[in-house]
Formats: C-alpha cells, structure tokens, sequence
C-alpha cells in the first residue's frame, strides 16, 4: 500500500531577470572582494613572481661580513605582501565595491516593487550581499593601506608552523582529555550540589551556596594558581600537576553545573513530584526514577556549552607548569612561540582550538533543535 | 477503619497559602464504598481539601485520620499511607521519560517491591481493565489526553489502594475525550471502590455519587444525597450556583 504525503503549495512564485539580476550582482560584488583575495594570492604565489625591491629589502639582513641573506620564509611573506599591495588587488576591490553599490540601490530601490515573495527576498538577499561586499572591501582596502609588512612577517609567516603539527594533535589531545575529565568531575560535584541546594532546610542549603559563590565569584586562574600551590606545598601532592589541574577545573565546573543542574530539576512540573510521591515513593525515589532522568535531558546543551566554555578555559593551566608531554594547545603554543619568536604559531592555535569547537557547537545546535521539537527528547 | 467507622476522617481542617485562607475549618468522613462528589465554584477549596487527605496539602490546623491512624501526625510514614490513597489529577501527570509500562511498574517495583515479572503482569491487567491493553510500550506523548488519563487511573489502580481521589480529572480534555475517562470512573463505582471526586461534570455527580458535597468559600455548605440536592437545594449560595451551572 503506497501512501502519498500531501505536501503545501509553494506560494513564493515564479522569479524574473530584475530580481535575478539583482541578487546575482550581489553575489559578484562579495566574489569580486573576497574570491579577489585569493586570486591575487594564488596568483603571485603560484606564479612565484618577482619580489618587490620595497618588500625583499626589508625582508633581507645583512650580518657583517656575509652575504645579505632573506630571512625565514621570506620570498612567502614577500608574495602575499606584494599581491596585496597590487594594482590587480586594488582594481578587483573597487569593482566588487561598484557591483555591490549597484546591487545596494536597485535592490532597496525595487524590493517593494516586486510582485512575489521570491522576487522581494531575492532583491533584498542581493542589496544585503551588496552591502557586505562594500563593508568587507572597505575594510581590506584599509588594512592594504598600511604597513602590512610588519603583520604578515609576524602572523602569516606560515614557514614558521614548520614541525608544529604534532605538538598540536598532542595539545589537543591534553586539551580534551583535561576539559572532558572536569566535565565530568564537575557534573558529579554539580548535580550533588543541586541536590542540596533544592532542599528546604537552610542548613543543608547554606554549604552548597557558600561554594558556589566562592567558585563563581573568584577568577579560574586564580583558583589554578591558589589550589595548585595548595595541592603541591599544603599537602605535598607532587608530580601530579596535570590530575591537579583536572581537579580544580573540575571543582570550578561544579560550582556552575549546579546552578544548570538546579534549574534544571526546577523546571520540572511540580506534578510530577506530586504524582511520584501520591504513588508512594519517597523522596528520594522520586528524585532518582522521576525528576532528576528529566532534568538531565534538559540540561544537556547548557552542559554542552559549558563543556565548549573549558575547552577554552584550559589555556589556563600554563600557570602550573607542566611537563612537555602534558602540554595543552595553549601552552604549547607559548612554548613554540618562545623557540620561534614568530607569532604565526598562534594562528595554528585558533586553528586546533576551532578543530574542536565548531563540530560541539554545531552537536549543541543540533541536540537543542531536537530537545525542543519534543517527543524524540521526551520519549528517548 | 476510624473510631466512627470511616475510612477517612477530616477535623477542623485549616489551610492558609501565605494570607489567603483556603479552607475555613472542615469536618467530613468518608465511608467505605462511598463515591463523594466535591462541587463548587473555583478557588473554593475543593482541590486543596481533596489534597488534603493525601496530605499533598498539609493542613495549617486540624487532623486527618486513614484507617484508625493519624496521618497528619508528623510521626506518621506518610509514604505507606499513600500507597493506599491513590489520586488522579487534572493534568494526567504521567512520567514522559517512561513507557506506559513502566509508568505502572514504577511503584509496583520500588514501593511494594515486586518483582519485574508481577509487577509487568499486574501493569498490563489494570491497562486491559481501562481499554489500553495494546498501549503498554507507547510514550505518554503519544497518547491522546483520554488514553493518559486512563493509564493515570491504571497507575493509581495498581497499587490496589482502598480510596481513590480523582482531582478535576476532565477538566483538560476535548469534550469528545471526557465520555472514556467518565467511563472508566463509572466501572471503578460498580466495583464498588471507596471514591472522592471533585468535578464539574454535575451529570457525573447527579448519576454515580451516593453523596454530594457543595463547597463555597472554603466551607462544606451542603453534604447529602445528590439528587436530594440537585432537586431541592437548601442554602442560598447552592442554589445560586446550581442555577448557574445547569
């Protein structure tokens, strides 16, 4: 038995050349200044053009009594140096700016003239695009405009990333290990303190409120510093610099859990509570089988985004000092930068830390869509 | 049982909600075998008193005795009281994170403590006794509001309690919906189970009550034979709301 599934009428209509026309200039316009970047890039680095006499100058040193040599990844620097400052640069921006202008007039100009949605959306969709080409272009001819040089040699010195990689699969793999272990510690201490702090005796309450506030209230880096030295000297715990850190990470998530735990369970209809506990279950039971199972369905992209918030916050730990093995991203980076004296290894840390991050915080986009449509949350 | 022969027993019940005060000194029993109907015009204490006896309400002042004992006593495991009240609310409360099954199972398994096997096996008893046999593996949420709430009466049935309260139990339903839940209430009457039912279905109440309370203002104003009342009110504020109502 085939079944066929009903599907609306689409009710936007027929689009026309105008509107067309407008949203493709809008299209062209962002092409020409961003895809203009790159082609120039391309250009001069493929063809391995002829470096500027203003740009090899600068990128030479002549040490006494040898010959002027270019420095580390000098001919690079020089190329993306030179395709920008280019007259073939210049003239892509401008013209993308003109298109984007032309887009910007016709299609708020006409928008309202438009006899259907698609047609109204499609001159709006290219004045928009318009407008980002014109801010986008503006904004790359100011940067073009002054002493890129100096930037390039110490952020896009990509030569200088050389031998870098696995530092920075090893500093992820730390990176993760230690934001995810806190995590988890943190959601143990986190959903205990809830407990307490929903009760209605102060005495049971007044505990848990206290370290939340203190862990809330003083800054991580100062937690690390103070408990690691407590940990180290106070109970004379040595050699154990990374399990600290997971501790005090872990006890800071704690503190913010709760509060996400806390509301969580709160968010619970009273109902509930009152239907558990009129079939005889006891407190506790009905906090175990009935409340708590609900309010961790609800609380796990407010975890999740607390989750992505320690990744970052693991940076941090360079303050204790660890063992090269040990190294976060962070404080590989710093330590790579200090052999290297070039700032391009911090590109490469953005990088590894975005590796990370984007695929969670899409994870958390995705979970919180289907949390909210219902029954797969609810039922699952 | 009570020293009068009820099985429960309401003294001089006060409720106060910070300044408001809900009920104003309420004495009532109830028999063993009797179908109660609360009736009265909202905020008049019907839903707290009907709480009360469960003690979900605890009440400000007063006593309430089950069965020979004192549940208001703080000494009291109101948790084995309760196994023995079962109650239906307005908004079905089921738990949405379980299955129809477990939804039963639930208390059978950690309150009476039997075992997986009984406890599935008495589940799907109550469920075929309210028409939801085939029902057992579905979520709440894909329920219709009537099927919720008989698998609600099913949960609260399985305990196998000797007092049902049913609290507004089709105010949130379809019109369509209220006949299969009305239903399954009535079956519940000829068995003979000892019910208090606050409701706004006056049909229901005229039909299958064997007594009828009218609560206004937090005061029981008339207690009797439904249909006595619904013929011949006695007090002022009955009629003016039977009037009203039907």
């Amino acid at each position: 038995m085939s079944q066929t599934i009903d599907k609306p009428p689409v009710t936007s209509g027929p689009t026309a050349p105008l509107p067309l026309g407008i949203f493709s200039a809008g299209i062209v316009a962002l092409a020409l200044v961003l895809g203009g970047v790159f082609f120039t890039q391309f250009l001069w680095a493929s063809q391995d053009r002829e470096l500027s006499a203003a740009c090899s100058e600068r990128m030479t040193a002549s040490l006494p009594g040898e010959e002027p040599q270019l420095l580390k990844g000098g001919r690079a620097v020089c190329h993306i140096v030179d395709a920008l400052k280019s007259d073939t640069q210049a003239g892509l921006l401008i013209a993308g700016m003109v298109v984007g202008a032309v887009a910007i007039v016709a299609g708020f100009g006409l928008y309202k003239r438009m006899p259907n949605k698609r047609q109204r959306n499609q001159s709006i969709a290219g004045a928009v695009l318009g407008i980002q080409s014109i801010v986008a272009g503006s904004l790359i001819l100011l940067f073009r405009s002054g002493d890129v040089l100096v930037f390039i040699r110490n952020f896009l010195n990509l030569t200088f990333l050389e031998g870098s990689l696995d530092g920075f699969i090893r500093g992820a793999k730390n990176t993760v290990i230690l934001a995810f272990s806190g995590e988890l510690l943190g959601i143990a201490i986190g959903l205990s303190l809830a407990m307490l702090m929903i009760s209605k005796h102060r005495t049971v309450r007044a505990p848990a409120i206290a370290y939340i506030n203190f862990f809330r209230g003083t800054p991580l880096i100062w937690q690390l510093s103070f408990f690691g030295f407590l940990f180290l000297l106070g109970f004379q715990w040595r050699d154990a610099v990374f399990q600290q850190a997971i501790l005090i990470f872990g006890m800071n998530m704690g503190a913010y859990s709760a509060e996400v735990f806390r509301a969580g369970i709160q968010s619970v209809e009273k109902g509930q509570t009152e239907a558990a506990r009129s079939l005889g279950l006891t407190y506790l039971q009905s906090m175990g089988y009935v409340i708590v199972p609900q309010a961790v369905r609800r609380v796990i992209p407010p975890l999740m985004n607390e989750f992505v918030i320690l990744i970052k916050d693991t940076s941090l730990i360079f303050v204790l000092g660890l063992l090269a093995t040990e190294y976060d991203i962070f404080t590989f980076s710093r330590t790579f930068f200090s052999e290297s004296r070039n700032s391009t290894v911090f590109i490469g840390t953005a990088a590894a830390y975005l590796a990370i991050t984007l695929p969670l915080i899409w994870l958390v986009n995705r979970v919180e869509r289907r949390l909210r449509s219902g029954l797969i949350g609810v039922a699952g | 049982m009570n020293e009068d022969g009820s099985l429960v027993r309401l003294e001089n019940i006060h409720k106060w909600f910070g300044n408001n005060h809900v009920l104003k000194g309420v004495d009532f029993s109830v028999y063993e075998g009797n179908v109660v109907a609360i009736i009265g015009p909202s905020g008049s204490g019907k839903s707290t008193l009907l709480r009360t006896i469960n003690l979900l309400e605890e009440p400000t002042e007063g006593r309430v005795l089950f069965g020979g004992d004192e549940i208001t006593d703080i000494r009291t495991n109101v948790n084995k009281v309760r196994t023995h009240i079962g109650i239906v609310f307005q908004s079905y409360n089921l738990f949405p994170h379980k299955n129809v099954a477990d939804n039963i199972t639930l208390a059978l398994r950690k309150v009476l403590n039997m075992d997986q096997k009984g406890a599935e096996e008495r589940a799907r008893d109550e469920l075929a006794h309210v028409g939801l046999a085939e029902k057992a593996d579905a979520y709440p949420a894909q329920l219709s509001g009537g099927q919720q709430q008989r698998v609600a009466i099913a949960r609260a049935l399985a305990m196998r309690p000797k007092l049902m309260l049913f609290d507004e139990v089709t105010s949130a339903l379809d019109p369509e919906l209220v006949k299969e839940v009305l239903d399954a209430m009535r079956r519940l009457v000829d068995e003979g189970m000892t019910m208090v039912v606050v409701t706004h279905e006056m049909g229901f109440a005229r039909e299958v009550g064997t007594r009828l309370l009218f609560m206004d203002q937090g005061k029981i104003v008339e207690d009797g034979d439904p249909r006595a009342i619904f013929a011949d009110p006695q007090d002022e504020r009955t009629k003016a709301f039977l009037a009203h109502v039907l």
